[in-house]
């Protein structure tokens, strides 16, 4: 018989495994990623997708460090790790700004565009949540968006460099997250074997890992009501 | 719902076994360098034998309604009841010989059945879970006694040179695209039938269906694998019928890129039934699961080991290498073989999948092994 620890840390597992699933089988049906997988992605589609997502990346660095300030001393393993993290991407959206540049963007807009949509509803509810008192669940945020990164950023790069024929210098944002984020995934395995050690926790952390799924799918649909 | 029970299983394999290197004898040859691609297909699905109802010369006996019809007529000589006693014929394929009207008319016909209600299901693979899930839910409403299913398929029939030459799919060396190519060498033909009653058998185990799920993903996925469409166009709405044919319309494809994209998909639905309370990986006895090729099982095994879901490989039950992929019927031939293995004991849990590359969907079926009734 399996200990009821292994057992909330299994059922995390695989509720983060199906949260993910479900939220990347279901990105073609974005519009902006429909046209980026179907090969009709335009200039001005990856240039407004850079765009949208320096709003959120300046932001998550933000967060993160937020999380790691309510983290309590019983989880100092834990702080550690956001606060690495934190460090490790404060400045992640240079690299957006650059490539935006890149692919022919307008400089003074990236300082001034408004948040999305769907941008909005994803910081507030990271903040929220990154205020709670040991927000442990958080994870499952870090899980969805590191996920990204890890999976998407580098196939999404090559597809759009394909189709649009821009130089190096455009992608290098997503590659660099193509490049890195395995590191981030074998931490976050065991920053989760350190957090879930119930099913409330397991649950609490699929909570919101599906709670940011969702909100990062709206922030992409926004990008073409923009 | 009363409970239900499967209580006898048939199945119909036309001739002899055929091994890898006389595929073309049945199947034709396009040319050299289709049979060596031909040769490395066959190394990554892993199936050694198979069994096509055309001869070398191209004739036939059999059309996929009496494939069906024979596999009926298998299970009736086993089953404690004779067909009189049937009064809901449910059948699953993927390419019936006509396209109108529906298979189960045509497996009632050959079976020479008495009127009866009937259910034709068109898919791929899990039309056969579609079939068995309207047997089940007719017998367990009350609504029939004993309904059967049965999957058939007759495939081999568009894998000859007939159907591919003249089109734009064939390179000039004589090679298929590859979409066209990997189905050629991985499907063949054959029939299963399974009989559902409101009574377990008085001989022999029956299987009591604990429950039936399908679930469709073609929200998020294209069509992926594919008959009578060419460019993504109907061939229906080509200026005529040769048009569509030329331009490839009415081969059947499978889209490789992405049918690895659904893998996920699949075992995502799996991890959904367990957190869902209806299956539990450590208490499947027996897992029965269709998949097209040995290379996807292993894929397939990787992504559930890895998300805390592997049913052991030991408790895996499969007839591909022997029998072939074959299609909507590998459901009823894996029941067929399980039924008759003897190794059933009372109590034990099956779990059956049938994942279907299509446009993405996936049916499970859960059943406890009941030992026989004596009245």
């Amino acid at each position: 018989m399996t200990d009821p620890r292994t057992e909330a840390l299994e059922a995390a597992h695989r509720g983060l495994a199906r949260t993910w699933i479900d939220f990347e089988s279901g990105l073609a049906t974005v519009p902006l990623i429909g046209r980026l997988l179907g090969g009709r992605l335009r200039l001005e589609d990856y240039r407004r997708l850079l765009l949208n997502l320096r709003q959120q990346v300046v932001e998550g660095s933000r967060w993160i460090a937020r999380a790691a300030s309510s983290l309590d001393a019983a989880h100092a393993e834990l702080r550690s790790l956001f606060l690495r993290h934190a460090v490790a991407e404060h400045r992640d959206y240079l690299l957006l700004e650059q490539n935006y540049v890149a692919a022919g963007g307008d400089p003074a807009l990236t300082a001034t565009t408004p948040k999305n949509v769907g941008s909005e509803a994803l910081s507030a509810w990271m903040f929220h949540a990154a205020g709670q008192p040991n927000p442990t669940g958080l994870l499952g945020a870090m899980f969805v968006i590191e996920g990204l990164g890890e999976r998407l950023a580098a196939p999404w790069a090559e597809a759009a460099q394909r189709q649009l024929g821009l130089p190096d210098e455009a992608f290098t944002f997503l590659r660099y997250h193509g490049a890195n984020d395995g590191d981030h995934l074998d931490m976050f395995d065991r920053a989760l074997a350190l957090a879930v050690a119930t099913r409330e926790a397991a649950e609490d952390v699929v909570r919101h890992a599906r709670v940011t799924a969702r909100l990062y799918r709206l922030q992409l649909e926004e990008i073409d009501h923009g | 719902m009363r409970p239900v029970f499967l209580t006898a299983t048939g199945s119909h394999l036309p001739g002899p076994p055929v091994p890898s290197d006389a595929i073309e004898d049945h199947i034709g040859r396009l040319s050299p360098e289709a049979s060596r691609r031909g040769r490395y297909m066959l190394r990554k699905n892993g199936i050694r034998t198979r069994h096509y109802a055309m001869d070398a010369q191209g004739r036939t006996e059999w059309t996929v309604a009496r494939l069906g019809a024979a596999a009926a007529g298998d299970l009736f000589r086993r089953a404690e009841i004779g067909t009189e006693r049937v009064s809901f014929l449910a059948t699953a394929t993927t390419q019936n010989d006509m396209m109108v009207p529906g298979l189960a008319s045509g497996v009632h016909a050959a079976l020479g059945l008495p009127p009866l209600e009937i259910a034709s299901f068109q898919s791929v693979c899990a039309s056969a879970m579609m079939a068995l899930k309207a047997a089940w839910l007719q017998v367990g409403s009350g609504g029939h006694e004993a309904g059967l299913a049965v999957g058939a398929e007759f495939s081999s029939r568009y894998f000859r040179p007939g159907f591919y030459e003249g089109t734009d799919a064939v390179a000039a060396d004589g090679t298929l695209a590859p979409d066209a190519e990997f189905l050629r060498w991985t499907l063949s033909d054959g029939a299963g039938a399974a009989l559902l009653e409101s009574r377990p058998a008085a001989r022999g185990p029956s299987l009591r269906v604990e429950w039936i799920s399908l679930r469709s993903y073609a929200d998020r996925f294209p069509p992926c694998m594919t008959a009578g469409a060419a460019g993504g166009a109907p061939w229906s709405h080509f200026p005529s019928a040769g048009e569509a044919a030329r331009a490839g319309a009415f081969m059947l494809r499978q889209d490789l890129p992405t049918l690895h994209a659904m893998l996920p998909v699949w075992i995502a639905e799996l991890m959904r039934l367990i957190d869902e309370g209806l299956v539990a990986a450590d208490e499947v006895d027996w897992f029965l699961c269709h998949y097209s090729a040995h290379s996807l099982r292993e894929e397939m095994v990787r992504l559930a080991t890895r998300a805390g879901c592997m049913i052991p490989e030991e408790r895996w039950f499969t007839n591909l290498y022997e029998k072939g992929n074959v299609g909507a019927a590998s459901l009823y031939l894996l029941l067929d073989d399980l039924m008759r293995s003897g190794r059933l004991e009372p109590g034990q849990t099956v779990l059956a999948a049938v994942p279907e590359s299509g446009q993405c969907l996936i049916g499970f079926a859960r059943f406890t092994v009941v030992e026989a009734r004596h009245d």
